[in-house]
């Protein structure tokens, strides 16, 4: 079936938008999560400038009230959403021995949705002022009464854009999981990454449209003038309290569960032993899946759900500490009697364990009803989910760089400069927060912009900024490495780390455009690993060499987000006065709307009409283009 | 090997086509994936009508405004538009296009006299003052028919370009699995209208 | 092969059977049955509310199997994947509709 269709190859920057490779766009994803994870670090430093004396005036309460909106909105939806994307594309494929994922077309729309949606997002600060009702943009706070910029709209819209791309990568992934696993690799051979990556993907397509319908109530509230939150025409606001906490919960343990799987096979690698516990690990992950989804209110115990609801989200929320709690263990059991290396990524493994139970621990503090009523809305909330989402997540995303980084872009990263990294963050990071407790306990409120002296805030508060600083410190010593290790030469072997367990230490680093001349053969867990201990260097393969069927690369997933960008922004000015008629004609009458939308739908109708027949690598061109790549 | 793939399909095709790539099997697949996420998406607004069903404002209720006759045309409408989509699937099993494309067709026609039906029954409403504006009730009834008449809209506009490419490149590995995936749809479609005759139009009838 | 495939790529040889319309006529004429008994349960008119309530849910229900199992062929080999997720969804759908009628008022 030698049929060669000829195809376009594009070069330099046509090459990165165009790209269907799941190896380019988790490089995409990286550059993005890391441009938004900086703004939005950014944005914490000017919170905690603030903040570090009383009576502050370095920003506005306006200006505050911004800036801590957006630094939550960032840094869940487009700071740590994207670097877990990342990885998973860089790994998922080469974990279970595929040569891409299931549509690449697809993956590559989720990418240019998600980040046409951020910069819509981020296009506020430009033009029209932040939205300023808190990441939660509760109601009636985030209501046209009380916010009178187009923030909240910006934030409505650009959510729903990047939302969007979210759900495609969490599709896309569930089905590359479910279809493109390698021979033998059947569910309960799976890597530990790969698990918690499908329970996310599984979680991420059930808890998105969930937000997905509270935004498109608040845009219709704010731009059509609906009533879902209006009191005074019935509507309430409860109501946006459920649907973006039905969505919220859930959306945490999609954002910490990758981490797991990340901690999971550096903890196991580094130990040299197998991950103690594999199938409780699996049962655990899916039950704090299931859990995840049952305990939303917990964020409303204030709100006056009454006591039998509240009962029983208490004691929802404080299960989930047990199947957490059976991860802990076994991570635990991994490295009691491993022969363990402190490599950079262990060292943020093993930083995280303790992080992370500290983490948790609030948590169930938090859990308890009655004693919520105290900490609510407390700097002592605050410290909790750092601890969980910077303690537990960031520290994961951080093993898993530097863990697969030599993989995606063959390349070590310097071990001295890692450990510096590791050290500076890690003691900034209990700066900053734990003192943070303490403020909470003592009776300091989340998002106040300033605070009187002399109420035993004035320390704590700068200690906790200088903590930020040397946070900022640690991130500046990871780009360092980044800048000196790109001008290394790529040299990084297969298996670089040498203990390497699965399948994505098996081939080149980075990995050919088909990662896999013959698709292995899978004999057990830790399929790699397996094939060592047997005394084999390399995989069996479960193929003849053949020639190998690429996807073509394609403009239209970008063309498309454009679409979707020039469609919102056209939304949210239908009822503005640009002070120009012709302006005010083409947004008030959705003609700017129409343009984008019929841009998107129109490539999604030439997506539909031309095929795509893609294009084959011939064995003879395998032969040389596998080493070098 | 590689995945088989549109050219060789001229001779004879498999009895399953939606299912004979790798390629087809994941779109099924994906699109079942898909639909536990719209099913999620429903429920949701859903959820915002039936708290919100009671809130009427100055505006009228439930029960004074629907009729039910159109209701019940409307259902009776999609209801067979769902038959007429197994047909058009079971005239892909037998790789009989011209039988596809027409019951795709009737499904498409079917479609479009159910819109119509809704933009008339919108428009009745609007005649009465009775707008997105006018309540919390009306906004979340406005916004949960509304979407699912956008669905259809949609899947109108969908079929309506598979039957084209029916013609254009025939009954293919390629063209099967969107019929599939498409019929799919339009069953979740009324699926969704089960859900809104029922708990909007006679649950409003009989408790509003 | 290329992939390996744990969905439906096995049930393929199994099902050559050609399947008659009658199968499905009667599917559609069983909907159209529980469509006139929600109708005709209305229009009566009368009858106890809760009564009315709980049959309109039971005859909805009902349609949605028929839809979802004969139609969408769920019911069929080879669907564990689309039913565990489909299912997930209206079990998340469900969570939602349960807060809006217990804990959205006081």
């Amino acid at each position: 079936m030698a049929h060669a269709h000829t195809v376009k190859r594009h070069k330099g920057l046509m090459d990165w938008l165009t790209t269907v490779d799941h190896k380019k766009i988790a490089i995409l994803y990286l550059v993005a999560g890391a441009l938004f994870f900086g703004i939005g670090g950014i944005e914490a430093l000017l919170i905690r400038v603030q903040l570090a004396k009383p009576m502050n005036d370095f920003v506005t309460a306006q200006q505050f009230n911004e800036l801590i909106t957006m630094h939550g909105t960032t840094m869940i939806f487009l700071g740590v959403m994207p670097i877990i994307f990342a990885l998973m594309n860089a790994v998922i494929p080469l974990q279970i021995g595929a040569r891409d994922v299931a549509f690449p077309f697809l993956n590559s729309l989720g990418f240019w949705t998600f980040l046409f949606g951020g910069l819509l997002l981020n296009l506020s600060w430009f033009i029209g002022g932040a939205p300023d009702a808190g990441w939660t943009s509760y109601t009636p706070l985030s209501s046209t009464e009380y916010s009178l910029t187009h923030g909240v709209d910006f934030y409505t819209i650009g959510l729903q854009i990047a939302g969007l791309g979210t759900l495609i990568g969490g599709i896309n992934f569930l089905a590359t999981i479910i279809t493109m696993r390698a021979p033998g690799m059947s569910y309960m051979r799976m890597p530990m990454f790969t698990w918690t990556s499908f329970v996310t993907s599984a979680m991420i397509l059930f808890a998105f449209p969930a937000v997905t319908v509270g935004l498109v109530l608040l845009t219709f509230d704010r731009i059509l003038g609906a009533n879902f939150f209006n009191v005074s025409a019935g509507g309430n606001p409860v109501l946006w309290q459920h649907i973006f906490w039905i969505f919220g919960h859930p959306e945490v343990y999609i954002l910490i569960l990758p981490a797991f799987g990340m901690i999971s096979e550096v903890v196991s690698t580094f130990s040299r032993k197998r991950l103690f516990g594999y199938s409780s690990m699996v049962f655990a992950t899916i039950l704090i899946a299931f859990l995840g989804f049952m305990v939303w209110a917990h964020h409303m115990f204030t709100t006056g759900l009454g006591p039998v609801a509240n009962a029983l989200f208490s004691i929802a929320t404080m299960l989930i500490a047990v199947p957490t709690g059976i991860k802990i263990f076994n991570w635990l059991f991994t490295m009691w009697g491993g022969q363990i290396r402190f490599t950079t990524p262990n060292l943020f493994a093993v930083g995280f364990i303790p992080t992370f139970v500290m983490g948790g621990v609030t948590g169930v503090m938090l859990a308890s009803a009655p004693a919520d009523y105290q900490y609510h809305d407390t700097y002592f909330v605050v410290a909790h989910f750092h601890y969980v989402i910077v303690g537990g997540l960031v520290l994961g995303l951080f093993a898993g760089l530097h863990y697969w980084w030599p993989k995606m872009f063959g390349r070590m990263l310097s071990e001295k400069l890692g450990k510096l990294e590791f050290w500076t963050f890690i003691i900034g990071f209990h700066m900053t927060f734990f003192v943070q407790h303490f403020l909470g306990l003592i009776g300091m409120q989340r998002r106040v912009f300033t605070y009187l002296p002399n109420q035993g805030f004035d320390l704590m508060n700068l200690i906790s900024t200088i903590g930020a600083f040397l946070m900022g410190v640690g991130v500046i010593v990871f780009l360092i490495n980044i800048g000196i290790t790109a001008a290394k030469p790529r040299n990084a072997s297969n298996d670089p780390w040498e203990d390497g367990r699965t399948l994505e230490w098996t081939i080149p680093s980075p990995p050919p455009e088909y990662n896999f001349k013959q698709i292995p053969l899978v004999r057990g867990l830790d399929a790699f690993w397996k094939e060592k201990m047997a005394g084999n260097k390399e995989m069996t393969p479960a193929e003849p060499v053949g020639s190998i069927h690429m996807p073509s690369p394609t403009i239209l997933p970008f063309i498309m987000s454009v679409g979707l960008f020039i469609a919102g922004l056209g939304f949210m000015f239908t009822s503005d006065d640009f002070g120009n008629s012709f302006m005010n004609f083409i947004f008030s009458n959705y003609i700017v709307t129409g343009i984008g939308l019929a841009i998107t739908f129109g490539s999604m109708l030439v997506r539909s009409l031309y095929d795509d027949h893609g294009w084959h690598i011939e064995p003879s061109e395998l032969n040389e283009k596998g080493v070098k790549a | 090997m590689t995945t088989p793939h549109a050219e060789q399909a001229t001779n004879v095709l498999p009895h399953e086509p939606e299912k004979a790539t790798l390629e087809g099997r994941n779109k099924v697949l994906g699109f079942w994936l898909f639909l536990g996420g719209e099913a999620v998406l429903f429920g949701t607004l859903f959820a915002t009508f039936l708290t919100l069903r009671n809130q009427v404002a100055d505006g009228p209720s439930a029960s004074e405004l629907f009729s039910l006759p159109i209701t019940a045309a409307a259902t009776f409408i999609l209801l067979v538009s769902s038959l007429t989509s197994v047909f058009a699937v079971q005239a892909l099993h037998r790789g009989n296009r011209s039988s596809l494309a027409k019951w795709l067709g009737i499904t498409v026609l079917l479609g479009l006299a159910f819109l119509v039906l809704e933009i008339y029954e919108f428009t009745e409403y609007m005649h009465e003052g009775y707008s997105m504006t006018t309540s919390a009730f009306s906004s979340a009834f406005y916004t949960l028919v509304g979407f699912h008449g956008a669905h259809v809209l949609f899947g109108i506009l969908w079929i309506s370009v598979i039957i084209g490419q029916l013609y254009k490149k025939g009954l293919t590995v390629v063209t099967a699995p969107k019929v599939y995936v498409s019929a799919m749809y339009w069953h979740f479609i009324d699926v969704v209208w089960v859900f809104i005759f029922t708990v909007v139009y006679l649950l409003g009838k009989v408790v509003g | 092969m290329t992939n390996h495939d744990s969905n439906g790529g096995t049930t393929i040889k199994h099902r050559h059977r050609q399947e008659g319309p009658q199968k499905h006529v009667i599917a559609f004429i069983f909907s159209i049955v529980l469509t006139l008994i929600a109708f005709a349960s209305v229009a009566a008119g009368g009858v106890n509310t809760a009564f009315t309530v709980l049959l309109l849910l039971v005859m909805a229900v009902l349609q949605v199997l028929v839809q979802l199992g004969y139609w969408m062929h769920l019911k069929d080999k080879g669907h564990m994947i689309p039913i565990l997720f489909m299912a997930g969804g209206f079990f998340v759908a469900g969570l939602a509709i349960i807060a809006a009628l217990y804990w959205m008022w006081w």
